[in-house]
């Protein structure tokens, strides 16, 4: 178990600058998720963590040590890879072996450890089978089990789940995180799947075109993106949307588009009135968008015409167009609302949920 | 069962052109070949007589027949283990990014892209110089200490050999290549995590994993050193200084005319090659490793 530390981490190819000033600090025991979308660097960061690819600059330490030049092998770290990466050849107790055997661990200890973590995943009928008579699952299963076997210093992930079926993925994502909590080994998990990502992380970290855009623990994200690259990638269904002008009138701060003029809550009007006259990013979450009572004041409603219905059981997802505009808006309301294409609806918003990002920068305001 | 009868005609039906051409061309030679073993064809007699399991009997009974037997058993071995080495090994080289890679994998695949006529004279000239000079007299000194330490012929075998190996080397290493290639690198980069010298990595990993690759180069090295005639016959200019099956059936059937004892010579590769492809087919796909 061991603190990870990365110091202005690069990675350049011939052409490419992959990973830009990376700094990070993971600590002892944690589960962190580097998360972007694909060609962000998340990859190629867990792999230089893993001694698989060459350090352009900077550092790593893995507990106290610093660990650029040494070998994969001497970093007492261990990886499972998107593919599970099975040796075809072997049975899947000499796969989950393999990593002692070549380290010469006695033979009692390989068998007493293979057996533990084969016990811990429900895997103990299998040690005699070779990978391809397995499934997706259970090879995903011996992948982990091999890591595990290695006692290592920090687990490595790279997108372990991505093979497997929607309800397989949210079934091993749910063992994953027992796992961990279990061994509590410092792990570093790469995912480009959201979802896996807020619910593995104790931290998560967001990043794009090699540079980090924000890391915090997973409900930081979601509340309090720090532009607008992060606001939009974390949450299923995403933010909405729009561009909308600045207005001060009389002290009174409006956000204003096409079919929407929304009154700016106190805590933002003052970092906004900088924007007057200009046009800036607005966005707010479909959960923070519901069906307008008499109780929500005038200036944060507005009239929408609702497109399409997405009943989900447990919520409706409703798209309307914002008055006359072309500002799609998707809300998420109760299950109860009986709402119908092209009804005419009145909506409000959550005044302390909404966000407002440069228009130049998109970094919040 | 009706649907599956015509699904099964219409199958026959699409093999039909691809058997008729099998038959025509492997199947109608092979027999014709096998009838002639039984046969005292030759250009020496009128007709052609069944003389049963005379020419096998001769065949047996000739010590230069087991000569050339354990020569060319020898030649395979000697160069298949050669070949398989010096393959893996640039296979493994041209396998890691390099800037030189174009140019290196250029120099390794021209000896097997070059026309072998033309190398084969190639390499003739080289070990028996066609002109005086001092070079030929440092080739006629090795060829001469060669021989008079490992026997006559040794130098012949070397020169093949060596011919062999530099040309099916190449080969084996495009081949290997091909194969290293075709394995998921994840199954690299977990090696170079797990594995504590190249060692090991090269034995419990790289090899096992090229194992069907390796299996086909060694029977296709097998195919090539028990046929090997072209090679052989003009590196030693057409004389039996160095006689391997190959080589001295064609001498039989072309050079002398007799189609019996020369088919009989050819077919005695058949139950060799059948043992080798079972023990091959063995090796790289045993059967409990066949899906459940």
């Amino acid at each position: 178990m061991a603190q990870v530390l990365m110091k202005d981490l690069n990675k350049k190819y011939d052409e490419v600058h992959a990973v830009k000033d990376v700094n990070l600090h993971i600590r002892d025991k944690e589960f962190i998720v580097l998360v972007g979308p694909s060609g962000c660097g998340k990859t190629t960061t867990l792999r230089m963590l893993a001694g698989l690819e060459e350090i352009t600059a900077g550092e790593i330490h893995i507990g106290d040590r610093l660990v650029n030049d040494l070998p994969p092998k001497d970093r007492d770290i261990a990886m499972v890879f998107q593919n599970y990466a099975l040796y075809p050849h072997m049975t899947v107790y000499d796969n989950m072996a393999f990593g002692l055997k070549m380290r010469k661990f006695p033979r009692a200890e390989i068998e007493q450890r293979v057996r533990d973590a084969a016990q811990l995943l429900g895997i103990q009928e299998l040690l005699k089978r070779k990978p391809r008579q397995l499934s997706g699952g259970q090879r995903q299963r011996v992948a982990v089990g091999r890591a595990i076997v290695r006692h290592p210093q920090v687990f490595l992930f790279d997108e372990p789940l991505s093979n497997l079926d929607a309800k397989l993925r949210v079934q091993m994502r749910v063992e994953l995180k027992k796992l961990h909590n279990r061994l509590e080994t410092t792990a570093v998990y790469v995912t480009h799947d959201q979802v896996e990502a807020m619910t593995l992380g104790d931290r998560v970290v967001v990043m794009k075109d090699g540079w980090i855009q924000q890391v915090g623990e997973p409900l930081e994200l979601y509340a309090h993106p720090v532009n607008k690259f992060v606001a939009g990638f974390i949450g299923s269904p995403a933010m909405n949307f729009a561009d909308v002008t600045i207005n001060d009138t009389g002290g009174v701060v409006t956000a204003e588009s096409q079919g929407l003029r929304l009154q700016v809550p106190p805590a933002k009007a003052g970092a906004l009135r900088a924007y007057k006259g200009q046009s800036v990013a607005f966005g707010v979450r479909p959960e923070d968008v519901h069906i307008a009572t008499g109780a929500d004041p005038a200036g944060l409603t507005f009239d929408a015409v609702v497109e399409v219905v997405e009943p989900l059981g447990s919520e409706i997802l409703l798209d309307v167009r914002a008055g006359s505009s072309t500002t799609t808006i998707v809300a998420r309301v109760e299950p109860t609302v009986r709402s119908k294409v092209k009804d005419s609806i009145k909506l409000a918003v959550n005044p302390e949920r909404l966000h407002f990002f440069d228009p130049k920068t998109e970094q919040a305001i | 069962m009706k649907r599956g009868g015509a699904d099964t005609r219409l199958a026959y039906g699409l093999m039909a052109p691809a058997l008729v051409l099998i038959i025509a061309v492997m199947a109608y030679p092979v027999a014709w070949e096998v009838w002639t073993s039984f046969t005292n064809f030759s250009v020496r007699s009128e007709g052609r007589a069944f003389v049963g399991l005379a020419n096998y009997r001769a065949m047996l009974g000739d010590p230069l027949f087991w000569w050339a037997l354990a020569v060319t058993i020898v030649y395979f071995l000697v160069t298949t283990t050669a070949k398989l080495a010096l393959g893996l090994g640039m296979a493994l080289l041209l396998a890691r990014p390099s800037r030189l890679r174009a140019l290196v994998f250029l120099a390794v695949f021209l000896p097997w892209a070059y026309p072998g006529g033309v190398t084969v004279v190639a390499w003739y000239w080289m070990l028996n110089p066609p002109l005086i000079t001092s070079y030929s007299l440092v080739a006629g000194t090795l060829k001469h200490a060669v021989d008079s330490t490992l026997g006559p012929g040794a130098w012949a075998f070397v020169s093949v050999a060596l011919f062999n190996v530099w040309r099916g080397g190449s080969f084996t290493a495009v081949f290997l290549l091909a194969g290293l290639n075709a394995i998921p690198t994840e199954l690299f980069d977990y090696a170079a995590l797990e594995t504590r010298s190249a060692w090991q990595r090269l034995r419990h990993v790289t090899v096992p994993l090229l194992r069907p690759f390796l299996a086909l180069a060694v029977f296709l090295s097998f195919t090539g050193a028990f046929a090997d005639l072209a090679n052989v016959w003009m590196l030693t200019g057409g004389r039996i200084v160095f006689p391997v099956i190959g080589t001295y059936a064609y001498w039989l059937g072309i050079r002398q005319g007799q189609f019996g004892e020369a088919a009989a010579w050819s077919l005695s590769l058949v139950p060799l090659l059948a043992l080798a492809l079972l023990v091959l087919f063995r090796w790289f796909d045993p059967p409990a490793e066949r899906p459940a």
